[in-house]
């Protein structure tokens, strides 16, 4: 479970971030949505420790991360995973040594060993066998699923994913999905995912939070979300010329 | 105000990549891997600019030197001091600001802007220890050898421009280039090598670290770090000449 209390972040006079608060449990698909620029990515980041807050603080299942010294935060590190939006693979390096960097810089695992976890992570992603390819060969939707292998590698108790089906095909997102919710569930993780994409919410949303101007503006489960009254909210759910349609119907 | 923001924020990424390597055995194979990348392929350059350059000086110096009150091994001794104390050293040094320096903001921009260097900070990663350094170690250990073999190609090279020249034999440039020397001008040259060479990775890895934007901004920071580079290098180069040869 990951606590996020009363987070304020602004960049000179940009108020990204103005008082946020919000409960991530463990086992379940958090979201996070918004429209783009609604500050998803920071907030991620700041929990993450990745942009310094202007105040607030972050529990790590009652780790305080804001209070932590550096090599707590190291170690804290090694729990976590996390899938960026573009991907961010190493471009120097193939897809298993990708995968493996993890495990080379953090464990005294064998070869072996260490190819055996990354099989099974490639395994566990649908790109079995695609260790020898390098970054640049793979297409999107393999971008991303490698990405996640590497995430998962170290058995990470938190994941974080950055729009992970941006850029992809309507069929591959699914994919990607499904994927994620699969991993969070068998794993056990406190997973949080930044999406803008209604289908996402309505597939996986096990809980949602909706950002808008920096605030919280709604919270509760997929379901509830398609009943909710709230204009703003409305206008980003019914935002497509389909999901018009179909309310009409 | 600008300036010293950067020269601040330089020095903080110094100190964080000052930090123990967070896997030692990686750490090494990284020098390594650098060692070839800024080294290894730099010599095939290194080495047709210095034949060509010490050919061009020692041609210069015979014929403006064609005097019957100069003795001829003048010559040699001109040119060898001309490559052992600026050529060599600072030349190849900013041509190696514009093969390298480029090369390495570019690489590490465009690690910044596809979140590389973010993802190996949630790792829980210095990426300044593990991308920088490395970087660092490597140029400042290969730029003195690169510098040594330029300056041996360079005074060959010379010596064929004497034997084109028609002015002086190979021989009295031979005896040139013996003449006078002191083995204190190498050190001196070599000393200065490795601060550019720091310079160079360090300017350039800095540049690199902090770009923010796109594809367009990566291009921009690397030309901009071979201007830095370049400038700051040629004024190194002053103060450490007012210091260590007077
Ligand atoms: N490092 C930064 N410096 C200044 N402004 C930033 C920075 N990062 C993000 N922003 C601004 O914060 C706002 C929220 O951005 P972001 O979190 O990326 O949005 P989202 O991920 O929801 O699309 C945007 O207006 C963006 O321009
Ligand atoms: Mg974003």
């Amino acid at each position: 479970m990951i606590q996020a209390k009363e987070l304020y972040k602004s960049f000179d006079d940009l108020h990204v971030l103005k008082g946020i608060s919000a409960v991530f449990e463990k086992g379940k698909n958090n979201l996070i949505i918004g429209k783009s620029g609604s500050g998803k990515t920071v907030f991620m980041k700041c929990l993450l420790g990745l942009i310094e807050l202007d105040s607030g603080s972050i529990l790590y299942d009652d780790r305080n991360f804001s209070r932590m010294d550096f090599q707590e935060k190291k170690r804290l590190r090694q729990e976590i995973g996390m899938l960026f939006q573009g991907g961010a693979l190493f471009d120097s390096l193939t897809v298993e040594k990708n995968i493996m960097f993890p495990l080379t810089m953090f464990t005294r695992w064998s070869y072996q060993e260490k190819r055996k976890r990354v099989d099974y992570c490639l395994d566990r992603v649908n790109m079995a066998g695609s260790n020898e390819l390098m970054p640049a060969e793979l297409s999107g939707g393999m971008n991303k699923r490698v990405a996640i292998a590497r995430a998962i590698v170290m058995e990470p108790g938190y994941l974080f994913c950055d729009e992970p089906n941006s850029g992809l095909d309507p069929k591959t997102g699914v994919l990607i999905d499904n994927l994620i919710n699969e991993i969070t569930k068998d794993l056990g993780m406190t997973t949080i995912i930044n999406t803008h994409d209604m289908n996402s919410v309505l597939a996986i949303g096990d809980q949602v939070i909706f950002l808008n101007q920096g605030e919280v503006a709604w919270k509760g489960a997929k379901e509830e979300i398609l009943d909710t009254t709230d204009p703003v909210i409305n206008e980003f759910v019914y935002a497509t010329e389909m999901a018009k349609r179909l309310k009409g119907k | 105000m600008n300036w010293l923001f950067h020269l601040g924020r330089y020095t903080l990424l110094m100190l964080r990549s000052l930090r123990r390597p967070d896997k030692h055995r990686v750490f090494f194979g990284r020098v390594l891997t650098e060692i070839n990348n800024l080294g290894v392929n730099s010599l095939p350059i290194v080495l047709i600019i210095s034949v060509f350059v010490g050919a061009v000086v020692s041609l210069q110096a015979a014929f403006n030197m064609d005097s019957p009150w100069i003795p001829e091994y003048a010559v040699g001794l001109t040119t060898r001091q001309s490559i052992i104390l600026e050529f060599s050293p600072t030349i190849i040094s900013v041509i190696l600001a514009g093969k390298v320096g480029s090369s390495i903001a570019s690489e590490i921009g465009s690690m910044r802007i596809s979140e590389q260097i973010e993802a190996l900070e949630i790792m829980g990663i210095n990426p300044a220890s593990h991308l920088i350094t490395p970087k660092m170690i490597a140029a400042v250990i290969i730029n003195p050898f690169l510098i040594t073999i330029s300056m041996v190609v360079a005074i060959f090279g010379g010596w064929l421009g004497a034997l084109a020249s028609d002015v002086i034999t190979g021989d009295a440039y031979i005896i040139g280039i013996k003449s006078y020397f002191k083995l204190y001008d190498v050190f001196y040259a070599l000393f200065k090598t490795a601060i550019f060479a720091f310079i160079i990775t360090s300017v350039a890895s800095y540049q690199g670290f902090y770009v923010k934007g796109g594809a367009i901004e990566v291009g921009r920071c690397s030309t901009q770090a071979v201007v830095n580079t370049s400038i700051l290098i040629i004024f190194a180069n002053l103060i450490l000449t007012q210091i260590m040869l007077t």
